[in-house]
């Protein structure tokens, strides 16, 4: 802020505060980009709900942008611009944290597999069709395994001793409808993605808001804040879920709204408790005598210092989503028009024991998914948590 | 600390009017389909739809200003009229009282076993740390807390009831209560259950316990040649109950009533949670409304007699200021 005084060698009193005020701080190239990016998030949106078609966002494309692939749009573009571009500015912190996080082979395994499963996630559903309804397919099963001849209507493969073998046309095999499962598991990694990121990211954005506003403005703003989240935090949002399901019909939408906006009381707790620690230290008060605002403060000392334990607590949070989303959509109470694991799994569980694959396959990439994230916080939760003595660092 | 505890009880009372005035709004904002279907069938038949959605709102009282319809349904709700299920032709209340024994056959077992399994292989990892039989807890924690329990549930039915035989696949509400054959039906729901709830049981009191292993009055002790048993007893579990009985209490309510939902779906029991999916498919609104308002208000108990155990339990806490 002072360097071209600092040059000069004036003394305090030689400074003249009104013209360093009176000089605008330029604004960084990289605060323009990001600015320059949520402007353009805004303008699409904006162009969406005003001007598009019904239906259609850009309609010679064939693209259809609903409520809840902008707010994807939005998670990814804030995950890029608080995530990514800081690690790649911070060469040396990253080397440092990779080197932290890589003694923990279960996590870094971890990693590598939901970073493959999001790619595919992110790919495969816009190159793959939908899976089909297809009665004559029914039954396939999986390659290298085989099923006796009667159950497929019609069998793919060659058939060998009464016994028919799956072949490369369905990997995984087929459903009782004929659905190929490969296609219907790349499409449930995009959901299972979508509402683990989406839930987590409205989670993560209020309960920072709210539990540093409280923490740093105090008095009856922390008061209102926390009484509110003793309310919410006794309320449970499966069961209010269950409620709205049945007075307005499931969407994909509402449910992801619904555990995002309900579900951050006890992050906003933890966010709060740093928060009460941080304000109290010498470089908050040395901030603020040497006249730092508010929102500086905020921004430039208590943010970094709890985003530790708020990635953590995001990735603890992220598991239990995607595992609710899936015991609602095998209950049958989620989006009926989403191809969600769960769904895939309850389609399976009349034909378990004479066709395993359907239930049992969606079953193991759930579970992987949410053991990967389990994996991954509890690392982060050993790396940045001096209070948890075990791990392996 | 007995206002705080006095404080704390009527934060629960508000709590649960705030919850029962959503669910009012909730109701009072959404058209109601049995309306919407007796209108349609009457003007089927050539009746005056507007007519009969008269009749119809005059017999249910709906006709009244909201704050009379408020003032009723809160009534209703205090004094445990909860309505009439339409689906079952019995009151809610009765539907209720019957499912809930259903529910607590499998659900009191599997809480008393997550709690000893828990809270003993939780002590053991905390004291043996960094051993193999440590590992080896961590990675069913693991198992237990990332395994989806309706998917684990289907599979262990089809392996224990369908290709083996030992257990039955359809629950027979007809034996006996305590008899040979509810156990066999019994055993797989309970062990579904425990292994969803131990595995957070285990990692909290690993951790919990973990403060106390390294804690200078255990080293004292220790040096003073006190038996491990009385070190484990009296130095490591007592402190570290305190915080572990508050969590048995809220977090475990929370996590059953969601595993039960699933796990009464896949087994077939007609506890609660059965009850509660049925009105749901069978647009059943008042029994909808009956078996959410249950776990809603056990949540609420459960978390008021957390916060009043660790008032009561650990007396270093003090709440003079809240």
């Amino acid at each position: 802020m002072s360097s071209d005084s600092d040059s000069r060698r004036n003394t305090f009193e030689d400074v003249d505060w009104d013209e360093i005020d009176d000089t605008a701080r330029p604004i960084s190239h990289r605060a323009l980009a990001i600015a320059s990016a949520y402007a353009i998030f805004v303008g699409g949106v904006a162009y969406d709900v005003l001007l598009a078609p019904e239906g259609d966002t850009i309609a010679s494309l064939g693209l259809s942008l609903q409520a809840l692939d902008w707010l994807y749009i939005l998670t990814l573009l804030t995950l890029v611009v608080f995530g990514l571009v800081p690690l790649s500015e911070h060469r040396r912190m990253t080397a440092h944290y990779w080197n932290q996080f890589k003694k923990n082979t279960a996590a870094v395994v971890s990693l590598g597999y939901l970073l493959v499963v999001f790619a595919i996630g992110s790919i495969g559903p816009r190159v793959l069709e939908k899976p089909r309804v297809d009665a004559r397919n029914a039954y396939q099963p999986p390659v290298f395994t085989s099923v006796e001849s009667w159950l497929p209507v019609d069998c793919v493969g060659p058939v060998v001793n009464d016994r028919c073998h799956g072949t490369w046309a369905h990997p995984l095999g087929t459903t009782h409808e004929g659905k190929d499962i490969l296609v219907s598991v790349i499409y449930g990694m995009e959901v299972s993605m979508q509402v683990g990121l989406i839930a987590a990211f409205i989670t993560v954005t209020i309960a920072t808001v709210v539990g540093i506003s409280a923490a740093y403005f105090g008095g009856w703003v922390d008061t209102v804040l926390m009484r509110y989240v003793d309310l919410q935090i006794t309320f449970p949002t499966f069961f209010l879920y269950l409620v709205v399901v049945y007075l307005y019909g499931g969407s994909l939408f509402s449910m992801i709204v619904i555990f995002g906006l309900l579900g951050w009381g006890s992050i906003a707790r933890i966010v709060r408790s740093e928060a009460l620690q941080r304000r109290e230290e010498t470089y908050v008060l040395a901030a603020k005598n040497a006249g730092a605002s508010s929102s500086w403060t905020i921004r430039r000392h208590l943010l970094p210092n709890v985003s530790n334990s708020v990635i953590t607590a995001a990735t603890l949070l992220i598991p239990s989503l995607i595992l609710f989303e899936a015991s609602l959509a095998f209950l049958g109470l989620g989006d009926p028009t989403v191809p969600s694991w769960g769904g895939l799994i309850a389609s399976g569980r009349n034909d378990l024991q004479y066709a395993w694959w359907i239930s049992t396959i969606p079953g193991v990439f759930l579970f992987g998914t949410i053991l990967a994230f389990n994996f991954i916080g509890d690392a982060l939760r050993d790396a940045f948590d001096p209070r948890s003595g075990g791990g392996t660092t | 600390m007995a206002v705080y505890i006095l404080r704390r009880i009527t934060w629960a009372i508000v709590a649960s009017l705030i919850v029962l005035s959503l669910t009012f709004l909730l109701l009072y904002f959404t058209p109601d389909t049995q309306l919407t279907e007796l209108q349609f069938q009457a003007a089927q038949a050539g009746n005056d739809p507007e007519r009969v959605g008269e009749a119809y709102e005059r017999y249910h009282g709906l006709d009244q200003p909201i704050h009379v319809q408020y003032l009723e349904f809160m009534t209703n709700m205090v004094s445990l009229n909860w309505g009439w299920s339409e689906t079952r032709s019995q009151p809610v209340t009765t539907a209720l009282v019957e499912a809930i024994p259903y529910s607590m056959m499998y659900a009191v077992p599997s809480i008393l076993l997550s709690t000893i399994l828990g809270i003993g292989i939780g002590l053991y990892s905390a004291t043996h740390q960094y051993t193999r039989g440590d590992y080896a807890a961590t990675a069913f924690a693991f198992f237990g807390l990332s395994i989806p329990d309706f998917w684990f549930a289907i599979v262990l039915l089809v392996v224990f009831g369908g290709m083996l035989g030992w257990v039955p696949i359809l629950f027979d509400t007809s034996v006996a209560t305590v008899s040979y054959a509810n156990v066999t039906q019994l055993l797989l729901p309970v062990t579904v259950l425990t292994l969803t709830s131990v595995a957070s049981l285990m990692r909290y009191s690993r951790a919990e316990a973990l403060e106390y292993v390294e804690a200078a009055f255990v080293k004292t002790a220790k040096a003073k040649g006190v038996s491990d048993r009385r070190i484990l007893y009296r130095h490591i579990f007592r402190p570290a109950s305190v915080p572990l009985a508050t969590i048995l209490v809220g977090d475990l309510v929370g996590i059953i009533f969601v595993a039960s939902y699933l796990i009464e779906v896949v087994f077939g029991i007609p506890g609660l949670g059965t009850l509660s999916y049925r009105a749901i498919v069978n647009q059943d609104t008042a029994l909808v409304v009956g078996t959410v308002l249950v776990p809603t208000f056990l949540t609420i108990i459960g978390n008021l007699v957390q916060d009043i155990a660790y008032t009561v339990l650990d007396p270093r806490i003090d709440y003079g200021d809240r």
